[in-house]
């Protein structure tokens, strides 16, 4: 019963999603407001489920893969339900509500059990500050990546002159380079401070800032790919298409770097280690 | 059933322009026509609907079929046409027929362009003037709301006013969809011609900063220039007009192309990769068409806008279809209102036999009550009053509960019997007040 609201939120947000999906497929009409009033209902029970989740470790709930997905889902939707606020396009719904499921469906296959005692380094206000950091960065570039498919099959159903029921239902080219224009600055902004409050913990923690386990070494190649990226749009003027396709591959790193290191390689980031805090001592 | 709606009318499916030209209801601003046709003997309510494709006339009356002929005459004798010419041209629809004509006229669904949405607009403003000139009562006040209901419906659930019909529009559409908000963007015009004004005409509308014109004969720009409060280029400043503009409306006589894909390859550059929208109207092609392979460049020529016009008409009548659906469900809870309208002599009778007996009591008891001073009287009325309205009020609520028509015979004959109302006969004066007390109880 412990996780009563995240189940709830997952089932809201399936309902979302179908009703989005079913949204695309079939209506017509231009807003689609049981899909958003859903995901709405699902973002407040999700939020529950997070407060719940910090009530009940007592700390800041990052400690755990489960946890970690689930925020990072968290702040995707919520990114979304605050961008919808201006331009409510449906197919952005479409797209969003079923990340934030698959997200968090693969991390209630993960551990959520709150190992007790919590090892001491993460009692400590840098793991909030790190993690939500990383996570609102790596939030800000997902959507970025979503937002830079949708431009790529956009771009092509006009250049091909297919312009159906998918070309009318997509954003304008403008409005999906604009979520790329201003998500870059944000995003790399937020990876950035993610990082060096991560070095700064370490720091503080351990004594030294950089220890290049694996999972510090491929967020400084992201951090690199991203930061060529603000380089090549704000002075070269890339937009449209590079930008979209540059946004996809970027995220390609970021979930490399979030999921796919945790898992093939060990350090003190580790999900498989659960000897956290340990390896660098 | 003898007394209902009907619509009599000619549109541009029945009627050729020249008889539609010459039934336009003239001078009906005030409605005055309206009143006229009003003034037709067995014309309980009317409503005069003229656009530039059509002219009806709705009306309630009783018998329809007498009275739709009548009807005919009036409007051939206003018109000043034959009535054998116009009765040959119009259509008369009558009882659910009239109304779901009404309801997709509304809706756009009887429009020449389907899904138009100029209609609901003017079935509005005639609605609006016929009600000010008084010749309209409750039944057409509750068809032509609902009508307005309908196309609302119509417009929200289904895609029928979405998609672009006109080569012009359907240009504007996509630059929409390429640049986003045009009000801050630049539109180049080469050449002139008569698609390619049109086309800049409709883009004016969407752009705040002038347009600019270039053409081999630098006066016809300038004349163009002028018509558009734009700004006349020569020739040779094209390369230079491309790096501004982010829409290119081109339609030269040129045998050759005027603009070269490496001409646009140059000037991406110097655009800072800014997309551009370049629109060939020209035939033969002034842009090359390996322009379109340009990262961030987008040609369209008249050709691929056919297209997009002839498959977005097509979506319009598959739209159309789910739209006839909506129209057919309102239409009949419509039909269900009126049948409501048959329980009305009942009702009334059973208010005047209460009413009836009211009055006949106090009377009796005149010479007892005449102590009674002003006030006291009138308390007695409102207490009188409010005691047969509480008696009338279950009897009522048990006939309009009822739904299926058979039923709702048997219970009116029932309450006939029981409260004894044979040979209290209505008058349609008080047929009103239950038209009203039934949009009462809607609101």
């Amino acid at each position: 019963m412990d996780l009563i609201f995240f189940k709830i939120a997952v089932v809201l947000y399936i309902v979302s999603s179908v009703n989005f999906l079913v949204f695309l497929l079939g209506s017509s009409a231009m807003n689609c407001p049981v899909g958003n009033w859903t995901a709405r209902l699902g973002f407040a029970c999700h939020t529950l489920s997070i407060l719940h989740r910090s009530f009940f470790s007592g700390f800041f709930p990052l400690a755990t893969p489960f946890d970690v997905l689930s925020v990072f889902a968290w702040l995707i939707i919520g990114i979304y339900l605050l961008a919808m606020l201006r331009d409510a396009s449906p197919i952005f719904g479409a797209m969003v509500a079923p990340t934030a499921v698959v997200l968090m469906i693969v991390g209630a296959t993960l551990s959520y059990q709150i190992k007790e005692p919590i090892v001491p380094i993460l009692h400590s206000w840098w793991l909030p500050i790190h993690v939500s950091f990383a996570l609102a960065g790596n939030s800000v570039f997902a959507i970025m990546a979503i937002v830079g498919l949708m431009y790529i099959f956009q771009e092509r159903l006009i250049k091909k002159k297919k312009l159906g029921r998918t070309h009318k239902l997509l954003p304008s080219l403008e409005i999906l380079d604009l979520v790329n224009r201003r998500g870059l600055p944000i995003g790399f902004f937020l990876m950035t401070v993610g990082i060096v409050s991560g070095a700064l913990w370490a720091g503080s923690a351990w004594g030294f800032y950089w220890s290049w386990d694996p999972k510090e070494t491929w967020s400084l190649i992201t951090w690199f790919a991203y930061a060529a990226m603000v380089h090549q749009r704000m002075v070269l003027g890339w937009r449209g298409k590079k930008a979209a396709i540059m946004a996809i591959i970027g995220f390609g790193l970021v979930l490399f770097t979030f999921i796919g290191v945790s898992v093939l390689f060990s350090g003190h980031h580790s999900f498989r280690n659960p000897v956290l805090g340990t390896t660098a001592s | 059933m003898s007394s209902g709606l009907a619509v009599i009318g000619l549109n541009h499916k029945t009627a050729p322009v020249e008889v539609r030209e010459k039934v336009t209801f003239p001078s009906n601003s005030e409605g005055t026509l309206t009143r006229h046709i009003l003034s037709t003997p067995g014309v309980v309510e009317a409503v005069i609907l003229s656009t530039c494709n059509r002219s009806e006339v709705i009306v309630q009356c009783s018998p329809i079929e007498e009275v739709s002929r009548r009807v005919i005459e009036a409007i051939a004798a206003i018109n000043g046409v034959d009535p054998v010419t116009l009765r040959k041209y119009s259509y008369i629809k009558m009882g659910s027929d009239a109304v779901r004509h009404v309801f997709r006229v509304a809706s756009s669904l009887d429009s020449m362009v389907l899904g138009e949405p100029q209609i609901l607009g003017q079935v509005k403003d005639s609605f609006k003037r016929d009600s000010s000139a008084g010749t309209i009562g409750p039944y057409l006040s509750r068809l032509m709301h609902r009508a307005f209901f309908t196309a609302k419906r119509v417009r929200n659930e289904t895609g029928i006013g979405l998609a672009a019909v006109s080569v012009a529009y359907a240009a504007v559409e996509l630059a929409k969809k390429i640049l986003g908000d045009l009000e801050d963007k630049s539109v180049l015009l080469i050449g002139a011609g008569e698609m390619a004004e049109l086309t800049a005409k409709h883009l004016i509308g969407q752009v705040m900063r002038p347009i600019c014109v270039t053409n081999r004969t630098f006066e016809n720009a300038c004349k163009l220039a002028d018509d558009f409060s734009g700004e006349a280029l020569r020739m040779e400043q094209l390369s230079m007009a491309l790096a501004q503009a982010d829409i290119v409306v081109s339609s030269t006589g040129a045998c050759e192309p005027v603009i070269k894909a490496v001409d646009i390859k140059n000037v991406m550059k110097t655009r800072k990769y800014r997309p551009m929208f370049l629109i060939d109207i020209a035939v033969p092609r002034d842009i090359e068409p390996e322009a379109n392979d340009i990262d961030g460049v987008y040609l369209y020529n008249i050709d691929d806008l056919q297209t997009v016009v002839s498959e977005n008409l097509g979506e319009r009548m598959n739209e159309a279809l789910k739209a006839e659906d909506i129209v057919s469900d309102e239409v009949k809870k419509f039909m269900d209102w009126t049948k409501t309208l048959d329980l009305a002599p009942t009702i009334v009778a059973l208010r005047e036999k209460l009413e009836k007996i009211r009055c006949g009591e106090i009377s009796r008891m005149n010479g007892k009550l005449s102590k009674l001073d002003d006030n006291q009287r009138e308390i007695l009325e409102i207490i009188t009053k409010s005691i047969i309205n509480k008696i009338a009020h279950d009897p009522i609520s048990f006939l309009k509960k009822t739904k299926s028509a058979n039923r709702k015979e048997v219970n009116s004959d029932i309450v006939q019997k029981v409260f004894n109302l044979h040979g209290f006969s209505t008058s349609m004066d008080n047929l009103e007040d239950t038209f009203e007390d039934e949009a009462d109880n809607r609101n």
